[in-house]
């Protein structure tokens, strides 16, 4: 018969796993060929012993799931023929390999196992009677499974560093760094300041303070006779008469 | 002398100002903070599976920074209101030390905002969803299914993330009946899948095709990028402030 069997061409995600793979249903390929009782296989065989895939006589002869391995092909599948005629109303798909359950328990019949190793495969369609085979088709592309890398390969660092985290630490460090010595630089200058009682305050300061405190200067009998550092403020004012506090 | 009687009543009024503004920033700080850190998205446990949650300490800063600049705030409009040098050199260093843990705070968000990527998700997701022996990856295979249940989504870039990789579940779940966990197939009212060949196969309508990496990167990136900026523009405002204050101080005399 002159059908290719193939993939199915729907993209998707699960046509090809690592130990399964879906197959278009043929329709319509096997009408002229099948009576009712006919049977429609798949064979299933590694891309290189395909060649060497001889159809079997007979029922009896069908080489079970479990051989895969040791004759390098199976046949899997039977259904009857009815089922891929024209009419026959079933879902598009053949998934080659979904049946767990028959691997586990090793039972005789045809078996739809996992698929053990990646491939590749090829696979053809066979019409067998009750005589032997009638019909096949044309053997398959090999049909590469997918092969699942380890995830320690995955490296989960970022590839660059986002320019954000550059700008927010930069300009919060230099912010950091201009307050902090403003901080020592007023401390120290105050610091310095009481210890060597020299002008370093502004009129505006004074005066400004002097307002705020509503503190009258002190007269200056009263004053100490030498500067010294309680209270400071005061101490600096003495020269300047006391014409500004009267505004008060 | 009027006008800088003027110019001191104007700084007093300025650096009120900018106290009050400080005071509520702080509360609304702490409480998006807190916010955060309650888990609202659910992805808390990934994170810390990750150990990758600086994200979360950073949150906690900014709760108590939160409130450290309301109480600070409020010292400062009484020391600038009484013109007290002591209240204002103790409002000025206390405000530094705020200063510098918000500063961590918002640079350890942005940094680590940094380092959520998809593979790290990717990853843990691989190596530990469905892992049966250490008793802490119940979190993660708890907080992935209900992630994928949620959010209608599967893995973290797509289903294919379980057929590209070999994983913890690939090792109790075979190929075959489990190309991708039952959780990614659209559910009924049962929870049992809808169409379970149509899943396994990938037939549009019966699976979640796209991944929860949106998911959960949306969520963590508003998170983090709340703290670091909003972070930010609260110190920015507060150097000016705290400048404003120093000019003030040095010009208080006893």
């Amino acid at each position: 018969l002159p059908y290719v069997p193939h993939v199915h061409p729907m993209a998707l995600p699960g046509k090809v796993t690592a130990t399964t793979f879906a197959l278009e249903r043929p329709r319509c390929v096997f009408d002229r060929h099948a009576d009712a009782s006919d049977a429609v296989w798949l064979a299933v065989a590694f891309a290189n012993a395909s060649a060497t895939f001889r159809n079997p006589r007979s029922r009896a002869d069908v080489p079970p799931y479990k051989q895969l391995l040791t004759t390098r092909s199976y046949m899997t599948l039977e259904t009857a023929a009815a089922a891929y005629s024209c009419s026959a109303p079933t879902p598009p798909v053949l998934r080659v390999g979904g049946d767990t359950a028959c691997r586990d328990q090793g039972r005789q019949d045809p078996c739809n196992g996992p698929l053990p190793s990646p491939g590749p495969y090829r696979v053809k369609f066979l019409l067998m009677g009750c005589r032997g085979p009638k019909a096949e088709t044309l053997w398959s592309d090999p049909i590469l499974l997918r092969t699942a890398l380890s995830p320690s390969t995955i490296d989960p660092a970022p590839s660059r560093r986002g320019s954000d985290v550059v700008v927010i630490a930069s300009i919060l460090a230099s912010l950091g760094a201009v307050l902090a010595t403003a901080v020592l630089g007023a401390l120290g200058a105050k610091v310095w300041g009481s210890l060597c009682h020299q002008d370093l305050g502004t009129d505006a300061f004074t005066r400004r303070s002097y307002r705020t405190h509503h503190i009258p200067p002190a007269l200056p009998h009263s004053l100490p006779p030498s500067c010294g550092c309680s209270p400071p403020g005061l101490c600096r004012s003495a020269p300047q008469p006391p014409a500004p506090c009267q505004r008060i | 002398m009027a006008k800088s009687e003027d110019c001191v009543h104007i700084l007093q009024g300025l650096l009120v100002f900018g106290n009050v503004v400080i005071g509520m920033c702080g509360i609304a700080l702490t409480a998006e903070c807190i916010y955060f850190v309650s888990n609202p998205h659910g992805v808390y446990p990934l994170l810390k599976a990750t150990e990758n949650n600086d994200i979360y300490a950073a949150a906690w800063i900014g709760i108590f920074v939160g409130l450290a600049l309301f109480a600070l705030s409020i010292l400062g409009i009484i020391g600038v209101i009484k013109a007290s040098r002591t209240l204002l050199l103790v409002y000025i260093i206390l405000m530094l030390i705020t200063f510098a843990f918000e500063m961590a705070s918002c640079i350890t968000a942005a940094t680590h905002r940094d380092s959520v990527t998809p593979q790290l998700f990717l990853k843990q997701m691989l190596e530990r969803y469905q892992k049966s022996e250490p008793a802490n990856d119940i979190e993660v295979t708890k907080t992935w299914d209900e992630l994928m249940l949620q959010n209608h989504c599967c893995g973290v870039l797509g289903p294919s993330d379980w057929q590209e990789y070999t994983s913890a579940f690939r090792l109790t779940h075979s190929d075959a009946d489990y190309p991708w966990p039952r959780k990614c197939c659209v559910l009924d009212a049962q929870g049992l899948p809808v169409n379970l060949d149509g899943c396994k196969l990938g037939v549009p309508g019966y699976y979640n095709s796209n991944g929860c990496y949106d998911a959960i990167s949306g969520p963590v990136n508003t998170h983090a990028w709340g703290v670091a900026w909003f972070g930010f523009a609260i110190l920015c405002w507060t150097f000016c402030v705290l400048l404003g204050t120093m000019f003030y101080w040095s010009g208080i005399e006893y």
